[in-house]
């Protein structure tokens, strides 16, 4: 059975050249094969993450951008409802304003206006009484000598005019 | 239709190539040589020999060193002088290849006084040759990857050398970092070392011709060698825990005291591993290439029967000996996978530390069952 029994030839050519290709490969293959290697992988990694967090980044953004715009949506609305606020309680404002002022105007004006009556009334009760003592005097002057029969009548003619008038 | 019809005209051919065969057979009928001695091709394939077969010639062999310590000291001549069996006179003593009846057959010996004696013989014989042609191959293989990482510090090679690198990639990252963990930088040189140099010499034992055909992994001495290397490194870097667990691990005391039967178990575990690693290759790969001698001797085997029973042999075996080849380069890499494998796993059972979780260890031991599972699944595939 000589494939079972190892050949010593073989075995001390096999121990050289196996030294022999591992001390090669030690030497100037594996280092440069695997730091390439792993280096290769790492930066493959570190690509992966990079646009990984670089996604993140954007959606992000994304996301803060739409916010900055959904703020200036409400601050705009906000301020539009605030104006609108204004203009109505402005207007509401100058409604009452002119309501008072016009109540003023209207109030001094009745004032006047019953002063005026009230001076016209005197003005026209003196100028009844003129008038009337002037007719009475010119009427009496006639019938009556009398003076005091006179005025008296002539009184009693003003009062009736007078209770006529009320 | 083409197609068919030349697949009749081959099978055709090889049914009538023995007749032809044959009929040189009648006329050198009585000559003993012509007589197919199946064993002795067999074995005369899957040894060794001090020289290298030139195809389509039996006679002819190319011509390789004879270096022996004989016992006046080193002699070096070509193994053409010895060739045939006839004795070689170089300087005083006399040299030849021992014969079929001799304990030595097929070595070197030396005559001293008309007897038999084996010098120390390391001669650079077929299998060490084909040795040397896979050292400088993987070598070379392995410097061209080298030289391109250098010039292309972050570029992935392609096409050949891109196949060699996504290789290497399967087993440093699914075997050797998996496995080893922190530790694989620095086991990774030598495994790696082992895996393409046992996948490069499966291969080239798969050729037929020159630079292949030595049955290197199917030789037991090269397996042995490769086996005492992971020994070596298992053993040598391994840590406190690992010699703990073998000399005094955690089971009973009357295990271990005062008969130390489980020292004697470890111990013994210690070397069944290389003895494992060493048959495993060995076996399947020496079994592939007999399959594949077998076959093809079957033809001339049931040839010398009758010229038809030869015929049909011939296209049943070359189908056969095809599959079984296309098989073989399967299993060259399995074997060299399982070997790397195997030695990663004995590597990383020695690197492994008792402070670290029950979880890991739990986990770990997980994963080489699963690992060996899947490998003992594979092997009796090949087989």
């Amino acid at each position: 059975m000589e494939l079972f029994t190892p050949d010593f030839g073989l075995i001390f050519w096999m121990f050289v050249s196996f030294l022999v290709l591992f001390f090669i490969l030690w030497k100037f293959a594996w280092p440069v094969i695997l730091k390439t290697v792993d280096n290769r992988a790492d930066l493959i990694d570190k690509g992966v993450e990079y646009a990984q967090s670089a996604k993140e980044q954007l959606d992000n953004a994304r996301t803060s951008a739409q916010e900055v715009l959904n703020d200036a949506r409400r601050q705009q609305a906000d301020m539009l409802r605030e104006a609108d606020k204004i203009k109505t309680q402005i207007i509401e404002q100058a409604k009452s304003a002119a309501q008072t002022e016009a109540q003023k105007v209207m109030d001094s004006a009745k004032v006047q206006i019953e002063q005026q009556q009230k001076e016209a009334e005197q003005q026209f009760r003196h100028q009844v009484s003129e008038f009337a003592l002037e007719i009475a005097s010119k009427v009496v002057k006639g019938q009556l000598s009398d003076p005091q029969a006179q005025s008296k009548l002539a009184n009693s003619i003003l009062d009736d005019i007078e209770s006529k008038e009320k | 239709m083409s197609r068919l019809i030349n697949i009749l005209i081959v099978a055709a051919l090889t049914l009538l190539a023995p007749l032809s065969a044959s009929a040189l057979d009648e006329s050198k009928a009585h000559d003993e040589e012509t007589k197919i001695n199946p064993k002795e091709i067999i074995f005369e394939h899957l040894g060794d020999g001090y020289g290298w077969e030139v195809p389509f010639n039996h006679h002819k062999r190319m011509p390789l060193p004879v270096i022996v310590f004989g016992s006046d000291g080193l002699h070096v001549f070509s193994s053409s002088r010895i060739d045939h069996g006839q004795e070689y006179r170089d300087g005083n003593t006399t040299f030849k290849v021992a014969g079929k009846d001799s304990p030595y057959k097929g070595k070197v010996v030396e005559l001293v006084d008309g007897k038999e004696v084996k010098p120390y013989d390391i001669s650079i014989t077929k299998n060490v040759c084909a040795l040397f042609i896979s050292i400088m191959l993987t070598a070379g293989l392995m410097l061209w990857l080298a030289g391109y990482h250098k010039r292309h510090p972050y570029k992935a090679p392609r096409k050949g050398l891109g196949a060699v690198e996504s290789i290497l990639m399967f087993i440093y990252d699914g075997v050797i970092k998996t496995t080893l963990g922190r530790n694989a930088p620095r086991f990774a040189p030598y495994l790696l070392t082992v895996f393409f140099f046992i996948f490069g010499m499966n291969l080239l034992g798969l050729m037929v011709i020159f630079p292949g055909g030595a049955n290197l992994t199917g030789n037991i001495a090269v397996t042995l060698v490769l086996a005492i290397f992971t020994f070596i490194v298992t053993n040598f870097w391994a840590n406190k825990h690992y010699w703990k667990e073998i000399f005094w691990p955690d089971v009973p005391i009357w295990l271990k005291f005062p008969l130390p039967i489980m020292q004697v178990i470890e111990v013994f575990g210690m070397f069944t591993k290389p003895a494992a690693l060493t048959v495993r290759l060995f076996a399947n790969m020496m079994g592939g290439h007999m399959i594949v001698i077998v076959l093809t001797l079957l033809i001339f085997i049931f040839g010398a029967m009758s010229p038809l029973v030869g015929g049909a042999t011939t296209v049943v075996s070359m189908i056969f000996s095809v599959f079984m080849l296309l098989i073989d380069v399967l299993v060259s890499f399995i074997q060299a996978y399982v070997f790397t494998m195997l030695s990663t796993i004995f590597i990383s059972l020695a690197q492994e530390h008792e402070h670290k979780a029950e979880e890991k260890e739990k986990h770990k031991e997980e994963r080489i069952e699963n690992k060996l599972e899947a490998a003992a699944s594979a092997a009796p595939a090949m087989k």
